[in-house]
């Protein structure tokens, strides 16, 4: 007979391995430890908001080729200048990814106090960035430019929009980590939530770069 | 709890902590976070969506061929659609788009991968539950509130929208195009949370997959289900986010006075539209940049059943396992840039026209090898005619044929003459509607053991599918015919065009409408066969009835909670080992070592 009677030994494959059950070290229900290796459901949480990104990249891809294509197709397009709070909120929000990076840093010291804080800096950050863009809509309708005025404003309203949303939800999770932190309930996916909260926050943040930029070069 | 049978075909586990079984009706049946709660769920929403979809359009087809007839049901239910029971022909295309809307998103869109996606991704790769089961729950209860929305379009003043399902502007965005109403805004916002839920499930899947695999199964090891549920899902990923935006647009459009699809100047009975400089081709962009993958969303899946089944039971090997993978990544790849097929008539420049036309072409390649590779699985195996066999032989059928009037339509010239015609309606319907739908027979039959421990009739199931085969092609085969005279499609009504009728068009109308009829009684025998099959029929022990090899098959029927009991299979083989030479059995499932699958090698055989 040939070899194939041998048992075959388990390949050195790149296979998880875990079945999706392991979603913590069982000696870790706290979720504060960095296990040797990473953590399992540390990687999941992140690798959900990368695949995320994609879906929202393409919702704003789709916005961005509307706005260039209505543009050129056109004569009705009215150029504006933008709101000048525009860019306090930028950097607003540019430190909100800072305060962010400190709540991280704060779980690796193993801090519930400062996580505590800067995640709630951030959230109140990432509110100031909202209040701002609000700001920015009422000095456009102050000069009488509204969402249906023409197609400029129109895409204006709409992106701003459609990012603040995507913040507000952001600010909702950080809400419940506040929520979280204050009760003594066992966390097993601390770390997770936190990372992965990280990551979501920072792309908002190059999200709303990429649109201020766009509204500064397609006006 | 009770202890969970695993069966001894399992030949290494890792051991690891248990999922908690929820205990009260809610959290067990209706907010479940159970990947096979869920699939059920979703798969109870496809099927009560698809005889909505199927009522539908029989009354289109009633209209077809008797435009004055009165049904006074009907009149009862749509007293301005249908007054005294007869249908106007607003109401004719408000069924239509309807019919199409339903179909589409709820039934082609949810079942395959929604359903059988959500039941059988994490058992094939030896996972507990997806990998966000919470999300999963959130995606399903959308999709829920979506399918709502929709029906809601019915019972509004002014009814369900007539702009067919692609929902072109202007006469999508102009209320005073239509009946006035809110049935429009309720499509669209059906649709627009339809495309949430899919963007977290997509989400999802991907994660799934990626994270959750069995110790040994590599990617190159997956079922070809799992293949085509993960290209699906990335193909949503992105598709889904694109109609989204057009969507939001477009209710803007319709209710705030923006202008990004509706143009300047435009003219509405007599009264000029207070609009200006919109593009209703910038819709058709978006909606077919969408809508192209959207039909590699409904058939993909089908085609992994298909590759499953035949492979099954022709007991060979899947012909070509690793060119079926590449060509469901290049159909996935190419159904991203072929949108424009869709818009030859838009009036687009004849060199884009003949980039997409290339294009479209292109995917004849992947088309062929998956076709031409399923053959292959099928030449000189040792074929069992099972009903889900019967099923996947129909799918291949359906496809190829379904696909050849796609080559004709990919050439802008053809398409120039067939594109407003009934050729259409043949094409897509055979292709991405009914091939879809047997990829569907196909599963439900395969994995029903699976699901409810019990079996199927399957002489029933026989006779249900040699009607719906026939019947399928004896409405659309017609309607190729129909649209080379030409008949144009989407009127409620031809007036004044003698040559059509005379061209036979009245009695095809007719033959079409009785076999419509007919095929959609059989699927009441299916719908009972199923029902009898849950709550009656014949108990099903063997966890592996069909000898098959994935690991779905290596647990008890209907699996416990967590799938393998707090255990996780180790896999030691591609998903497709049939017909072994010296095996003790002719297969080898994915969860065998050697060992199991040929026995302890003896003494004189060493080397």
């Amino acid at each position: 007979m040939p070899a194939v009677l041998t048992p075959s030994a388990l390949p050195a494959e790149r296979a998880t391995g875990d079945g999706g059950f392991a979603a913590h070290p069982p000696d870790d229900p706290g979720g504060w430890q960095r296990p040797p290796g990473g953590n399992r459901i540390v990687q999941r949480y992140k690798l959900g908001v990368w695949i995320g990104m994609g879906g929202i990249l393409m919702f704003f891809a789709a916005l961005t080729s509307a706005m260039i294509v209505r543009q050129g197709l056109s004569n009705d397009w009215q150029p504006f200048s933008l709101p000048p709070v525009l860019y306090v909120s930028t950097l607003v929000l540019l430190l909100s990814s800072v305060t962010i990076e400190r709540a991280k840093q704060a779980l690796e010291d193993g801090s519930g106090d400062g996580l505590r804080k800067w995640v709630n800096v951030s959230a109140i950050l990432g509110a100031v960035f909202v209040a701002f863009q609000l700001l920015g809509w009422q000095s456009l309708t102050a000069r009488g430019i509204y969402l249906a005025s023409n197609p400029a404003s129109s895409f204006y309203y709409v992106l701003t929009a459609g990012h603040g949303l995507h913040l507000l939800g952001g600010i909702a999770v950080m809400g419940y980590i506040w929520v979280r932190l204050r009760t003594s309930r066992p966390w097993p996916t601390r770390r997770a939530v936190v990372e992965a909260t990280a990551l979501y926050w920072h792309f908002l943040d190059a999200l709303w770069v990429y649109i201020l930029g766009l509204l500064l070069i397609w006006r | 709890m009770t202890e969970v049978e695993v069966s001894p075909e399992v030949a290494e586990y890792t051991e690891v902590h248990r999922h908690p079984e929820p205990k009260g009706f809610w959290s067990k049946y209706i907010f479940s976070v159970d990947h096979k709660v869920i699939g059920i769920q979703y798969l109870l929403l496809a099927v009560v969506a698809v005889f909505v979809g199927m009522a539908l359009s029989l009354l289109v087809r009633l209209r077809l061929i008797c435009p004055e007839c009165s049904y006074p049901t009907l009149g009862t239910l749509f007293p301005v659609g249908a007054p005294e029971g007869v249908m106007t022909p607003e109401f004719y295309l408000a069924m239509l788009t309807m019919h199409g809307t339903v179909m589409v998103f709820m039934v082609l869109t949810t079942a395959p991968q929604g359903g059988f996606g959500n039941y059988f991704l994490p058992i094939q790769i030896g996972a507990a539950d997806m990998a966000f089961p919470r999300l999963n729950m959130l995606s399903f209860w959308t999709t829920f509130v979506s399918f709502m929305l929709l029906m809601a379009a019915f019972v509004v003043e002014g009814g369900a929208p007539q702009t067919g399902w692609t929902g072109y502007p202007p006469l999508s965005a102009v209320p005073e195009a239509t009946v006035p109403g809110i049935g429009q805004d309720l499509w669209l916002a059906s649709i627009a949370v339809f495309c949430i839920a899919s963007l977290l499930a997509a989400l999802n899947f991907i994660v799934t997959i990626l994270d959750l695999r069995a110790k040994g199964l590599t990617m190159m090891r997956l079922p070809l289900t799992c293949w085509t549920w993960f290209i699906t899902a990335i193909l949503g990923l992105l598709a889904f986010g694109v109609l989204l935006a057009a969507g939001v647009l477009l209710l803007m459009d319709r209710n705030v006075g923006t202008s990004f699809f509706v143009p300047g100047g435009l003219i509405v009975s007599d009264k000029q539209i207070d609009h200006s400089g919109g593009s209703p081709i910038l819709w058709q962009h978006l909606f077919w940049f969408f809508g192209h993958p959207e039909v590699y969303i409904a058939i993909l899946p089908g085609m992994g059943v298909t590759s499953h089944v035949l492979s099954t039971f022709a007991r060979k090997t899947v012909f070509g396992y690793r060119a079926m993978v590449y060509a469901v990544i290049a159909i996935g790849l190419l159904g991203f840039v072929v949108w424009g097929h869709h818009m030859f008539v838009s009036g687009m420049s004849p060199y884009s026209a003949f980039v997409f036309s290339v294009l479209t072409m292109c995917i004849g390649v992947p088309s062929a090898i998956k076709t031409f590779n399923w053959i292959g699985t099928m030449w000189g195996g040792k074929i069992r005619f099972t009903s889900p066999m019967l099923y996947s032989i129909g799918f291949v059928s359906l496809f190829v044929s379904g696909g050849i009037s796609g080559i004709f339509l990919g050439q802008p010239t053809i398409d120039l003459y067939f594109h407003d015609t009934y050729f259409v309606v043949a094409h897509f319907h055979l292709i991405m509607g009914v091939a879809a739908i047997f990829g569907m027979f196909a599963g439900l039959t395969f994995w029903f053991p699976k699901m409810f421990g019990r079996m199927m009739d399957e002489r029933l199931s026989k006779i249900h599918f040699w009607l719906t085969f026939v019947g399928v092609y004896a409405i659309f085969g017609p309607m190729h015919y129909l649209g080379m005279l030409p008949h144009p499609r989407r009127y409620a009504e031809i007036t004044g065009v003698d040559f059509l009728m005379e061209g036979g068009a009245a009695q095809l109308h007719l033959f079409i409408t009785v076999a419509a009829v007919l095929t959609v009684l059989a699927q009441f025998l299916f719908l009972y066969n199923f029902v009898k099959g849950i709550y009656a029929g014949k108990v099903c022990t063997d966890p592996n009835p069909w000898e098959a090899t994935t690991l779905e098959w290596a647990i008890s029927s209907p699996p416990p909670h967590d799938n393998f009991g707090g255990k996780v299979p180790h896999v030691y083989r591609g998903a497709y080992d049939f017909s072994l030479g010296g095996a003790k059995r002719d297969f080898a499932m994915q969860c065998n070592d050697d060992r199991a699958v040929y026995g302890e090698p003896s003494a004189a055989s060493g080397d």
